[in-house]
C-alpha cells in the first residue's frame, strides 16, 4: 500500500546532496483497502512477550480480509500528531492505542476542542458497555474508550519500613530519606503520583505537602527505570512510587517478595487508564470500529492484561485471568483519578509550580 | 584539432576547473547541508523566542533574564541594570556576611578521623537555574580534566601490555546511552552495588555513595563521559610534543619539572583547553543524567527546555535554548581566539619514547609508579566499574546467573515480526551509519579547518558559528528536525519536502560529528609552516593538490582522532536518530536499547552490553587500521 | 627567461580608514637574467612585494607582469616561479629526492631528461648527490636550504624568488652558500629576486639593489651606486655606516658650496649641489672622516671605540650630533680632530 506518491527521491534531493521526498496534499488515496494502521507505544510491540503480535494475529484471524499494521508512537508522543494536525498534514494512522487523559487535554489546549480523534459512536462498539464503572475517562467529546488500566501505588521493603497507611505518614521521621519518586515533568508514574497528591490535598494544599515531603528527604528522579531499576533495586532507599502489579514481575524474576510489598496510602491507588481512539483522518473507519470492539473481547482483555501486566478494562465477568495474575496484581480498595475537567487548563501550571519548588533552590 | 582531442581538452579543463574549486564547492555543499539540517530546523525553533506574530521582540528574552528562578540574584541586575548603587549595596551586604571559621571535621563517613577544616561561610546566593547549571558544569569540567589528564600522561608516556587496546577503549563511555550510564552507576555505586560488594568482602561498608552526595555522583558521571574525551585529545597532543624542545630546555639548565612546565605544558594547553571547553559545553547542556542520578533538585536548563517542549511551550523553550547557545558560542569564540594565538608549534620531528611501566620490581615500587597504580585503581572504579556492572547485570536476575536476556535478543532476532525492533538490523544500521557519517563528516570537518585556520578574525568567527552543532541544545535540535524535516517544509503548490530515514539520519549524525574533526585537525593544521603549502603552489600544485599532497599527510593523526570521535558520535547519537528513524527500519543500537526498555530492564541492558561489545570491537579495529600513523 | 615589471603596485590590508598600507605604489623593472635584491628593515614591505610577485597576494592596485603579460588573477601555480622561503618549507613526509621532484609532478622536466635524471642533476648542482633518500630533518640547515633551492629550480622556473633564505644560518655558512648561489644563478641565467634585511649581503651578491622603506622604494641602483651615492637620507643611513649632517647652504658657486651646520661652515664639492639659502643634508662615510685631513675639521668627543682588526671604529659626538669614525689606531685622549675632503661629502634628500 502506498498512500503517498513518492515523486522523487533523487531528483529533488540531489541538489542538496540529500535524499528527501516531495509529497503533495490530496495525494492520499482515501479508499478503505482493508489495512488498519494502529499507533501504539513501544512496550506493546517491542517489550518482552508483548500483546501487540498476539493482537495482530488474533484480529487478522477473526477478520481474514483485514491486515493490521503496527506503527510505533513517535518519540514526541501525542505532540507529534498535534504538530502534524497544526500543519494540516494528513495523519496516516487509523487508531491510537495508548491514549491518556492528559493527551486529550493537550490536544484540546492546542487544537480545536475535541480535535484529532473522532467522537466514538458507541452503537458500533457492542462491547463498550462491558467497561467497568470508574474507567470512563471523562472526555466531554467522547473520543476515547479505556482498554486497560494500571494503578500507581507505593512499593516498599517490609524489612526496612512498615507499610505507610496514609500520605501524611510519609512526612514523618519513620520515613525520613525513604521515598523515591519520579519527575512529574517527564514521567508517567511521576505525574500520576503528583495528581494523586493533588486529589488528596487539593490544589491549594499539595505544594505544602510536597514541601513536607522534601523536608523529609524525598528524592525525585527522572524516570521510572532509574528510580526502580537504578536506585530502588540497588537498595538506595526502601520505598518507591511504582505500579501495583510489581509482584507479578518480581515473582517472575525470582525475587524475594520482601522488597516488593505494595502500599496503598489512604487506601487508595491512582488509576491510569489507557484508552483507544480513532483518528479524524482515519480511512479504514469501519475496520477501526471492529478493532476497538475486538480489543474488548474476553480473550483480548486477558492477553493484554497478562502480557502487558495491566488490569483489564472490562468487568470481571467478561475476562478470565490466571490465578497467578490475580495473586500478584493488587487492586486498591479505592481508585482515584483526576479527570479531564480538572486537568484541562490546570495540568501545566500544577506541574510547573511543583517543579519550581524543587529545582534551582 | 579533432573532435576527440577537443573533448579530451574540455574534459581536462573541466577537471582542472573542478580541482581548482573543489574546496569551495565542498564548502558550498557543506553550507547547503548545514542550512537544511541545522540552520533551518534550529532557526525555526529559535524563531519562537524572538518573533511574536512575525514581529521581532525581545520581551521573552527579557522575561527569562529577569526571572530569579532562572537567573537568581543576577536577575535583579538584568531587571534594572542602571541601579548600580543598589547592586553594589547588596554586594557589600553579602560580603559583610561572609565568615571564615576553623573547625574539626570528620570528612570520611564512619571513620573517626578529625581533619582541621577551614570553612568559608557565605550567605546563600540564589544561583538560579542558569547559575546552578554553570556551577555543576564547572565542577564537572574540573573533575573531568583531573581524571583525564593522568590517563593521558600514562597512555602517552608509558608502554605496557594492552596500552593500544586500552587507548582504543577510552571511547566507550562516549557511546553509552544516558539511561545505561545511570543504571551502570547504580549497579556500581549503589548500596548493594559492585563496589559495596567488593568492600564488603574486606569487611567495609556498605557506604551510601549516591545518597550521601548526589551532586558528587552526577559530577562523577559527567567525568565518566568527558574525562576520556579530555584524555584522548591530550594523548594526541602529548604524542606530538617535540622532545627536542624538551632537550633544548634541559640543556639550557631547566630541571625536569621546569622543562615540563615551560616547554611541554604550553604544547599541551590547547588540547587540554579544547577538552575542558567541550566538557563544559556538554555538561552545561547535560540531560538526563542529572535527574537520573541526582534528582530534581539538581535540575539544569536543559531539563526545563525538555519540559517546555513536551508541553508545546516553544516560546520559553526556544528562549532558554538561545541563551544556552549564546553562552556556549561565546565560550567557543573566546577559546578559538586563544587557539589561533597559539599557532606555531612545530610538528613533532622526534616523538617522545615511552618508558616501560613495569620494568623491574624496584622501579615498580617507586612513588611515581605507585601513584600511577593508585590512579589505575580509581580509573577502574570510575570508568570500568559502571560498564562492568552493566555487563554483569545483563547476565543476572533475581535468582542468579541467567542467559534469559540474551535468549530474548536471540528469539527476537529469529522470530521477531517486521514491525518489531530486531538486534541485528540495529547493529548493522549503527555500523553502516557510522561509516557513512565518516564519509561525510571528515571532509566537512577538514575543509572547514582549511578554510578557517589562516583566515584571521573572520576565520575565527566562521569557525565559531560552525561549532553550532555543539552549542545547540540536543532537545531543540531534535524538535527542529521534527518540525523542519519530518513534518516537512511547505513549498508552493501544496508540495512539502520531507526528509526522514537512513539518509537524513546519516546527515544529522555528520552535522553533529564534523565539529570534532575540525577541533582535532585545526590546531595541527595551524601548526604547519605556511611556507610548505606556498612552496607546493609555486611548484605548480593547485590549492587542493597542496592540501592532499602536503597538509593532509601531516595532520593525519588529527584526522584519525577526529574520525574516531565522528564514528563514536554516530554510534551513540540518540535524540535526533529516534526522531528521524520513526516509522522506518533505520533504528540503531541506542534506539533499540530504548525500545527494549520496559518494566523489566534486562533485555535493554543486554542490548546495551551488545552496544558496548560492538563499539569496542569497532574501535580496536579502527585504531589498528587507521592508526598506522601511531606507533 | 623573463623580465619582471611592477607598475604602481600597492597593497592595503583592511578597510581604507582602519587599514594599514603595506605597499604604497611600487614601480620596478627586473631585467631578464638579473640578480635583483630587495633590501630594507623588517616591515618595509619587501616580503609583501615578493608574495605579490609570486601570486600569494593580489595587489590592491597596480599590475605585476612577466615579459609584458599581466599576472592579475593568475594563481600562484600558474606563474612558473620558483620560491625559496626563509623556513624552506620542505615537506617533512617526503624524502629529499621527492621534495626536489615535487614540482615535476605538474611541469614536465626539460626535454630529453626524465624526472629522475632531472632530480639527480639538481642534487648534483647543489652538492647533495648522495642525500636523495634522506628525510629533510636528517639534514643540516645549510643542506636543507640547498634542497629548497634545488626544489625551486627543478621545474625550470621563469623567475626565482628567494625570501631571506640565509637568515637562519651562521655567518660563515652564509658566505659560502652565497657564493654557491650566485654561481648557480649566473650559470642558469634565471631572473632572480632576492629578499634580505642584510645590506651587506645585498651589496655582495646583487646586480642591482632596491632599498625599501615604509612600503616605498627609496632607490634602485647597482651596489656601488647605492653605497657611494645614496639618493636619500634613509639609504645613506641604512646601507653601511654613515654620518649625516643637516645645514643651510650659505654660498654656492658651480660645483662648490659652503654649508653652515650648527655655526660651523663646511665646504662641499660635486655636481648637483643645492642652491643658496636652501636647507640640505649631506653624508660623509666614516672612512672619509679621518685624521690628517686639513679641510672641514671637526673635533669629536669620543664615547666608545671598537677594535676591528684592520681598523678601529670610533663612536662619538660633535656638537651633540652622533658621529662614527674609522681610525687606524685607538686614539689617546677624549677627543680627536678629524676632517673630510669636500668631494667626499654626498648630498642626500631627506625623503
Amino acid at each position: 500500500m502506498r498512500r503517498r506518491t513518492f515523486v522523487s527521491t533523487i531528483g529533488s534531493g540531489a541538489a542538496l546532496g540529500l535524499a528527501g521526498c516531495l509529497t503533495q496534499d490530496g495525494d492520499s488515496d482515501d479508499t478503505d483497502d482493508g489495512t488498519l494502521t494502529v499507533v501504539t507505544y513501544e512496550s506493546m510491540v517491542d517489550g518482552e512477550n508483548p500483546a501487540g503480535p498476539w493482537l495482530k494475529e488474533a484480529f487478522e484471524a477473526e477478520y481474514p480480509d483485514a491486515e493490521l499494521e503496527w506503527e510505533l508512537l513517535p518519540d514526541q508522543g501525542i505532540s507529534h500528531y498535534i504538530g502534524e494536525a497544526e500543519r494540516d498534514i494528513s495523519i496516516e494512522a487509523d487508531v491510537y492505542l495508548g491514549l491518556n487523559i492528559d493527551d486529550l487535554v493537550r490536544i484540546d489546549d492546542n487544537l480545536d476542542e475535541g480535535g484529532l480523534f473522532r467522537e466514538l459512536d458507541h452503537d458500533r462498539i457492542e462491547r463498550a458497555s462491558r467497561i467497568r464503572d470508574g474507567l470512563d475517562m471523562g472526555d466531554p467529546h467522547g473520543r476515547v474508550l479505556a482498554y486497560d488500566t494500571g494503578y500507581i501505588s507505593l512499593v516498599y521493603d517490609e524489612s526496612e519500613v512498615d507499610e505507610p497507611e496514609t500520605f501524611d505518614a510519609l512526612t514523618e521521621p519513620e520515613y525520613e530519606d525513604a521515598l523515591l519518586a519520579q519527575n512529574a515533568q517527564s514521567s508517567d508514574p511521576g505525574q500520576a503520583f503528583l495528581l494523586w497528591t493533588i486529589d488528596a490535598f487539593g490544589e491549594d494544599g499539595y505544594l505544602d505537602y510536597w514541601q513536607a515531603l522534601e523536608e523529609n528527604g524525598v528524592r525525585v528522579l527522572e524516570d521510572w527505570t532509574e528510580s526502580y531499576y537504578g536506585a530502588y533495586m540497588n537498595e538506595e532507599r526502601p520505598m518507591v512510587v511504582s505500579y501495583s502489579t510489581d509482584q507479578v514481575f518480581a515473582s517472575a524474576e525470582g525475587n524475594d517478595l520482601t522488597r516488593h510489598q505494595i502500599a496503598f496510602p489512604n487506601d487508595q491507588g491512582y488509576a491510569n487508564p489507557e484508552g483507544m481512539g480513532i483518528f479524524e483522518d482515519a480511512t479504514s473507519v469501519d475496520l477501526a470500529y471492529e478493532f476497538l470492539d475486538f480489543v474488548l473481547t474476553n480473550d483480548a482483555q486477558a492477553e493484554i492484561a497478562q502480557r502487558n501486566v495491566q488490569f483489564p478494562a472490562v468487568e470481571d465477568e467478561y475476562v478470565d485471568l490466571d490465578d497467578e495474575f490475580d495473586q500478584y496484581a493488587h487492586v486498591p480498595p479505592e481508585a482515584v483519578t483526576v479527570g479531564y475537567d480538572e486537568l484541562q487548563g490546570n495540568l501545566d501550571g500544577w506541574v510547573d509550580d511543583w517543579a519550581r519548588e524543587f529545582a534551582s533552590q | 584539432m579533432s573532435l576527440g582531442d577537443r573533448i579530451a581538452a574540455d574534459r581536462g579543463r573541466l577537471s582542472a576547473l573542478l580541482e581548482r574549486h573543489v574546496l569551495w564547492l565542498t564548502a558550498l555543499l557543506m553550507a547547503g547541508v548545514l542550512g537544511v539540517m541545522l540552520y533551518v530546523p534550529v532557526g525555526v525553533v529559535f524563531g519562537n523566542a524572538v518573533l511574536e506574530d512575525g514581529v521581532p521582540t525581545l520581551s521573552h528574552v527579557a522575561d527569562v533574564l529577569t526571572d530569579p528562578f532562572y537567573f537568581g540574584a543576577v536577575a535583579d541586575v538584568f531587571a534594572d541594570p542602571l541601579a548600580i548603587g543598589t547592586h553594589l549595596g547588596s554586594l557589600a551586604a553579602w560580603l559583610g556576611a561572609v565568615s571564615i571559621t576553623l573547625s574539626l571535621e570528620y570528612p570520611l563517613p564512619g571513620v573517626d578521623l578529625p581533619v582541621p577544616w577551614l570553612a568559608l561561610e557565605t550567605p546563600g546566593v540564589r544561583k538560579g537555574l542558569f547559575g546552578f547549571t554553570a556551577y555543576q558544569a564547572a565542577l564537572s569540567t574540573v573533575a573531568s580534566v583531573a581524571l583525564g589528564l593522568p590517563a593521558a600522561y600514562i597512555l602517552a608516556n608509558y608502554e605496557f601490555h594492552g596500552r593500544r587496546t586500552l587507548r582504543s577503549l577510552t571511547i566507550l563511555p562516549f557511546v553509552l546511552p544516558g539511561i545505561m550510564v545511570a543504571v551502570g552507576f547504580y549497579a556500581m555505586f549503589g548500596q548493594t552495588g559492585t563496589l559495596n560488594t567488593l568492600l564488603g568482602t574486606v569487611g567495609l561498608g556498605p557506604f551510601a555513595f549516591i545518597e550521601t552526595n548526589p551532586l558528587a555522583i552526577v559530577i562523577l558521571a559527567h567525568a565518566f563521559y568527558n574525562a576520556p574525551l579530555v584524555a584522548r585529545l591530550t594523548v594526541a597532543a602529548w604524542e606530538s610534543v617535540d622532545v627536542r624542545t624538551v632537550e633544548t630546555a634541559r640543556s639550557l639548565g631547566a630541571s625536569k619539572r621546569r622543562a615540563f612546565r615551560d616547554v611541554v605544558v604550553p604544547q599541551l594547553a590547547p588540547a587540554v583547553l579544547t577538552g575542558a571547553l567541550l566538557t563544559f559545553i556538554f555538561t552545561f547542556m547535560t540531560f538526563p543524567i542529572v535527574l537520573a542520578l541526582g534528582g530534581l533538585q539538581l535540575a539544569t536548563v536543559e531539563v526545563w527546555i525538555y519540559d517546555r517542549i513536551q508541553r508545546l511551550d516553544y516560546t520559553e523553550a526556544a528562549t532558554l535554548a538561545i541563551l544556552e547557545t549564546i553562552l556556549s558560542l561565546g565560550l567557543t569564540y573566546a577559546y578559538l581566539r586563544y587557539e589561533s594565538a597559539q599557532a606555531g608549534f612545530s610538528q613533532a620531528a622526534s616523538r617522545p619514547t615511552r618508558e616501560s611501566l613495569v620494568p623491574d620490581l624496584r622501579t615498580t615500587l617507586s612513588p611515581r609508579r605507585l601513584a600511577i597504580f593508585t590512579y589505575g585503581l580509581v580509573a577502574l572504579v570510575v570508568f570500568v566499574g559502571p560498564m562492568a556492572s552493566l555487563v554483569v547485570g545483563s547476565f543476572t536476575d533475581g535468582s542468579g546467573v541467567t542467559l534469559r536476556n540474551y535468549a530474548f535478543l536471540l528469539e527476537r532476532q529469529l522470530e521477531g515480526e517486521s514491525f518489531q525492533t530486531l538486534p541485528l538490523p540495529a547493529i548493522r544500521n549503527s555500523l553502516v551509519f557510522g561509516v557513512a557519517t565518516l564519509v561525510i563528516a571528515v571532509p566537512m570537518g577538514v575543509v572547514l579547518s582549511v578554510l578557517t585556520v589562516r583566515a584571521g578574525r573572520s576565520g575565527t568567527v566562521i569557525d565559531t558559528l560552525a561549532m553550532l552543532p555543539l552549542a545547540v541544545s540536543g532537545v531543540v535540535f531534535g524538535i527542529g528536525l521534527l518540525q523542519g524535516l519530518v513534518f516537512g517544509i511547505s513549498l508552493p503548490g501544496g508540495w512539502r519536502l520531507q526528509m526522514t530515514g537512513a539518509v537524513a539520519i546519516v546527515v544529522a549524525h555528520a552535522v553533529a560529528a564534523y565539529p570534532f574533526v575540525t577541533r582535532n585537525v585545526s590546531p595541527m593544521l595551524a601548526n604547519l609552516d605556511p611556507a610548505m603549502v606556498e612552496s607546493a603552489r609555486a611548484l605548480g600544485a593547485s590549492r587542493f593538490r597542496a592540501l592532499v599532497d602536503v597538509e593532509l599527510p601531516l595532520v593525519v593523526n588529527g584526522i584519525v582522532a577526529g574520525a574516531a570521535f565522528a564514528f563514536a558520535i554516530s554510534i551513540g547519537e540518540f535524540s535526533s536518530t529516534v526522531i528521524l528513524a520513526s516509522g522506518s527500519e533505520s533504528y540503531t543500537m541506542p534506539v533499540a536499547v530504548e525500545r527494549y526498555l520496559g518494566r523489566r530492564s534486562g533485555p535493554a541492558i543486554a542490548m546495551g552490553t551488545l552496544l558496548l561489545a560492538v563499539t569496542a570491537a569497532s574501535f580496536v579495529v579502527i585504531d589498528r587500521v587507521g592508526g598506522r600513523a601511531d606507533r | 627567461m623573463t623580465e619582471l615589471r611592477l607598475e604602481g603596485v600597492s597593497k592595503q590590508y583592511g578597510t581604507d580608514a582602519g587599514g594599514t598600507t603595506a605597499l604604497a605604489g611600487i614601480d620596478l623593472t627586473v631585467r631578464d637574467g638579473e640578480f635583483f635584491t630587495l633590501v630594507g628593515p623588517s616591515g618595509c614591505g619587501k616580503t609583501t612585494t615578493l608574495r605579490t610577485i609570486a601570486g600569494f597576494e593580489e595587489p590592491t592596485d597596480g599590475t605585476v607582469s612577466f615579459d609584458g603579460t599581466p599576472m592579475t588573477g593568475v594563481a600562484p601555480e600558474k606563474r612558473d616561479v620558483g620560491v625559496v622561503f626563509q623556513s624552506y618549507g620542505l615537506f617533512p613526509h617526503m624524502t629529499v629526492a621527492e621534495n626536489v621532484g615535487y614540482g615535476l609532478r605538474f611541469r614536465d622536466p626539460p626535454e630529453g631528461t626524465t624526472v629522475d635524471e632531472r632530480v639527480a642533476a639538481l642534487l648534483e648542482l647543489v652538492d647533495l648527490e648522495r642525500m636523495g633518500e634522506r628525510n629533510p630533518d636528517q639534514l643540516s640547515g645549510g643542506q636543507q636550504q640547498r634542497v629548497a633551492l634545488a626544489r625551486a629550480l627543478a621545474p625550470e622556473p621563469d623567475l626565482l624568488l628567494l625570501d631571506e633564505p640565509m637568515s637562519a644560518l651562521d655567518a660563515r655558512l652564509r658566505e659560502s652558500l652565497r657564493r654557491q648561489l650566485t654561481q648557480i644563478q649566473s650559470t642558469l641565467g634565471v631572473t632572480t629576486v632576492y629578499i634580505t634585511h642584510d645590506q651587506q649581503e645585498a651589496l655582495a651578491i646583487s646586480d642591482r639593489v632596491a632599498v625599501m622603506s615604509n612600503g616605498r622604494i627609496e632607490q634602485v641602483a647597482t651596489p656601488q651606486e647605492i653605497y657611494r651615492e645614496p639618493s636619500t637620507r634613509f639609504v645613506a643611513e641604512f646601507v653601511g655606516e654613515n654620518n649625516v649632517f643637516d645645514g643651510t647652504v650659505r654660498t654656492r658657486d658651480g660645483d662648490r658650496a659652503h654649508v653652515d651646520v650648527d655655526g660651523t661652515t663646511f665646504e662641499l664639492a660635486g655636481p648637483s649641489l643645492p642652491a643658496d639659502g636652501q636647507q640640505t643634508s649631506f653624508c660623509v662615510r666614516p672612512t672619509a672622516l679621518t685624521r690628517g685631513v686639513e679641510q672641514n675639521q671637526l673635533s669629536v668627543t669620543l664615547e666608545t671605540c671598537e677594535f676591528r682588526g684592520e681598523h678601529v671604529r670610533a663612536y662619538g659626538r660633535w656638537n651633540g650630533t652622533a658621529v662614527v669614525l674609522q681610525l687606524d689606531t685607538v686614539p689617546e685622549g677624549e677627543a680627536v680632530s678629524v676632517g673630510f675632503e669636500p668631494a667626499a661629502a654626498h648630498v642626500v634628500t631627506s625623503q
